[in-house]
């Protein structure tokens, strides 16, 4: 994976010794909370409702197991000892103090991290496919444009102060698990009709008050283009964007008011007088990237592990395990093991310092010293042997780390809701419980199948819940905790393209949600035909069986 | 009635406004029957810039035992988050503690005084 080299390094020192002074100056009264709060925001430290909150960027997602150690460590001393990986595959923490908050920036700063553009009107941290580098089907591994990316957007002085923020991820494979059209730009890598690299070039997507799926603007572009492309997408958003309506500054907006096809059109003027050349990523300086992601220490191995298949016949849990939690790897003999920070009745994306030691262990026994971070708030082992994903189970299991459920309907993703966020409506963490309890029996939650529910406890959307199978949506009722249901919202991946959810019916009080949630999978297994996913049958039978289900008694 | 509440600078720390200063728990904060002297309080807390950040006046009621505010948000804020009991202020316990727990009702944007104005 790509280490800092002199250059990030200094500045990241530079930076963290920067906030220190401007931190003593606001506790010692020589700036006030107005001057201070752009700065600290600028730094990722926001104030939420019980103390601050930092956002550690992790720049598509990609760990080594010296930086996770880093984050334990962090969360142990500063915090009180667990760290919330969020939907942007960063993570949170919520009990910080402002006089520690420059000791963390340099105890971060000493491996390659930071919380630089975690917040404020710039281009944000980048995610990117969690399994690049390990997937059989990409073309490229696309953290290398990522990593291109991050290097000219990191402090570019003129998209600093952007219209609103700005959220780009890539995927490098056909399968889109970074949930791209839901970004401002999504990068979707393939190979040409001649064999060479070029992107599909998508904008204009984003959740929150009013959400888009983003829209493709350019087909077939020519990799090495991509900066001086996304250059002309930046400039034309930042010549139009309004700035007069936060809630209509997103580019989303603008795309939507000019239509795609106009928007595009005034990205390939300004591109076409563009001089690309001193914009474009260098041959040389790609290639220095391109090496930082070459495949290292795999070794040449049968496809099937005798141990691995024996462990199967033996133990069901692990064999459940290795059914919903393990994947295919592009190398034979290997795997990709998905680590669920779901346990039922556990806070989504949630992980104590124990554990994030005890994956970064992991990551260097057994993954070639790298962890992953999902949007979908869990934690990958992208690179284990398939000999070894037994130990590894057994690690996990006795960390607590082995709940079998990715995908399944108890992998919720949740923001964190009333409970800590100062912008929240209503709290999104005990619906998440209370629904991952409701099917905490594996057999159950294997039964259901593949079932997405992400909750939001707002309409900024943090939690996704446009896009989840089951969304749901905290409000704000005459002064009382409501949620409002949508059904067969899609991020794409597996499930064919994104799609955005469909009001079920009115409101719910937050007691009732999770018996709804059994309703309507009690609707969705009657109903399923062969082989069909809920997302499949909700697709064939539209809302009705399930609204009736839910609003019978209201008629 | 109302009450005068902000995060302490140093640390974030939810804190309560009376006669001493600011102090950590709702059970110990001044509450104002009139508007005056809470708007003079308030602006007194805004010129302290080194204590607390953004103070701001919400509204509590009687419940069962004595006073509470009259927002759930608030309510959140005075005990700590719901997923994990051992953190925030719930943790100490007590009937203090106790008699927030078991107020009731207005999720968000009832209770804050001057929400829309201050945003």
């Amino acid at each position: 994976m790509y280490r800092y080299d002199d250059i990030d390094k200094a500045m990241l020192a530079d930076r963290a010794a920067e906030f220190r002074e401007q931190c003593a100056r606001r506790l010692a009264g020589e700036i006030d909370e107005d001057q201070f709060k752009p700065i600290r925001l600028m730094n990722g430290l926001y104030l939420q409702l019980h103390a601050y909150m930092l956002r550690i960027a992790i720049p598509y997602g990609t760990l080594s197991s010296e930086q996770l150690r880093k984050l334990a460590h962090v969360a142990r001393r500063y915090d009180r000892g667990y760290g919330h990986f969020t939907t942007r595959t960063n993570l949170q923490l919520h009990w910080i103090k402002l006089a520690d908050a420059p000791d963390i920036l340099d105890d971060l700063a000493s491996v390659g991290l930071h919380a630089i553009q975690t917040s404020g009107n710039c281009i944000r941290n980048l995610t990117a496919d969690p399994h690049a580098g390990a997937d059989a089907d990409e073309v490229d591994d696309p953290r290398i444009w990522a990593e291109a990316i991050r290097q000219w957007s990191t402090f570019h002085p003129e998209f600093s102060f952007l219209p609103r923020k700005f959220k780009i991820a890539v995927i490098a494979a056909p399968t889109d698990r970074a949930a791209t059209r839901i970004y401002d730009i999504g990068l979707r890598l393939h190979r040409g009709e001649a064999g060479e690299l070029a992107f599909e070039v998508l904008v204009g997507g984003g959740l929150g008050r009013t959400p888009y799926l983003g829209s493709t603007i350019r087909q077939g572009l020519p990799a090495r283009h991509l900066l001086s492309y996304l250059q002309a997408i930046l400039r034309v958003y930042n010549r139009h964007g309004r700035r007069d309506n936060a809630w209509k500054a997103r580019i989303k907006v603008l795309v939507a008011s000019l239509g795609a096809e106009e928007f595009a059109r005034q990205v390939e003027e300004e591109w076409a007088r563009t001089d690309t050349a001193p914009v474009d990523l260098p041959d040389i300086e790609l290639a220095r990237i391109r090496a930082a992601f070459a495949p290292v220490g795999f070794e040449t191995l049968p496809p099937v592990s005798a141990l691995f298949e024996a462990a199967k016949s033996e133990d069901r849990a692990f064999a459940r395990f290795a059914r919903n939690n393990v994947m295919a790897h592009k190398k034979a003999g290997y795997a990709i093991v998905n680590i669920a920070l779901k346990t039922p009745g556990e806070t989504p994306g949630d992980c104590s310092s124990d554990q994030m030691d005890v994956v970064a262990d992991l990551a260097a026994h057994y993954s070639l010293d790298e962890a992953r971070v999902s949007y979908e708030q869990n934690l990958i082992l992208p690179h284990v042997k398939l000999d070894d994903v037994p130990a590894v189970y057994a690690a996990l299991a006795a960390a607590g780390l082995a709940s079998p459920n990715i995908g399944l309907i108890s992998d919720i993703i949740a923001c964190p809701g009333l409970d800590y966020c100062a912008l929240a409506n209503a709290r999104a963490i005990p619906i998440a419980q209370a629904i991952a309890r409701t099917f905490a029996d594996p057999d159950l939650a294997d039964a259901v199948g593949p079932l997405k529910i992400k909750i939001s406890g707002c309409i900024n959307a943090c939690g996704h819940h446009h896009v989840g199978h089951i969304g749901i949506l905290g409000v704000d009722k005459k002064g009382e905790e409501f949620y409002q249901l949508t059904l067969g919202g899609s991020g794409g991946g597996d499930e064919g393209e994104a799609s955005l959810g469909q009001i079920l019916g009115p409101a719910l009080p937050a007691g009732e949600v999770a018996p709804a949630v059994d309703q309507l999978v009690g609707v969705y297994l009657r109903q399923r035909e062969v082989g069909e996913r809920f997302l499949d049958t909700f697709r064939r039978t539209g809302l009705t069986p399930f609204k009736e289900a839910i609003y019978a008694d209201a008629h | 009635m109302k009450a005068l509440t902000a995060n302490r600078l140093a640390d974030g720390e939810v804190v309560f406004w009376n006669a001493a200063g600011w102090a950590e728990r709702f059970a110990d904060a001044q509450v104002f029957a009139d508007d005056a002297p809470a708007l003079a309080a308030e602006a007194r807390a805004r010129g302290e810039i080194t204590m607390a950040v953004d103070p701001y006046l919400i509204e509590v009621e009687p419940v069962e035992g004595g006073l509470a505010p009259v927002s759930y948000r608030e309510r959140l804020r005075a005990l700590g988050p719901t997923n994990k009991l051992q953190h925030g202020k719930q943790a100490d316990g007590g009937a203090a503690i106790e008699r927030l727990f078991r107020a009731h009702g207005a999720a968000r944007s009832s209770g804050r005084v001057n929400l829309i104005k201050r945003k």
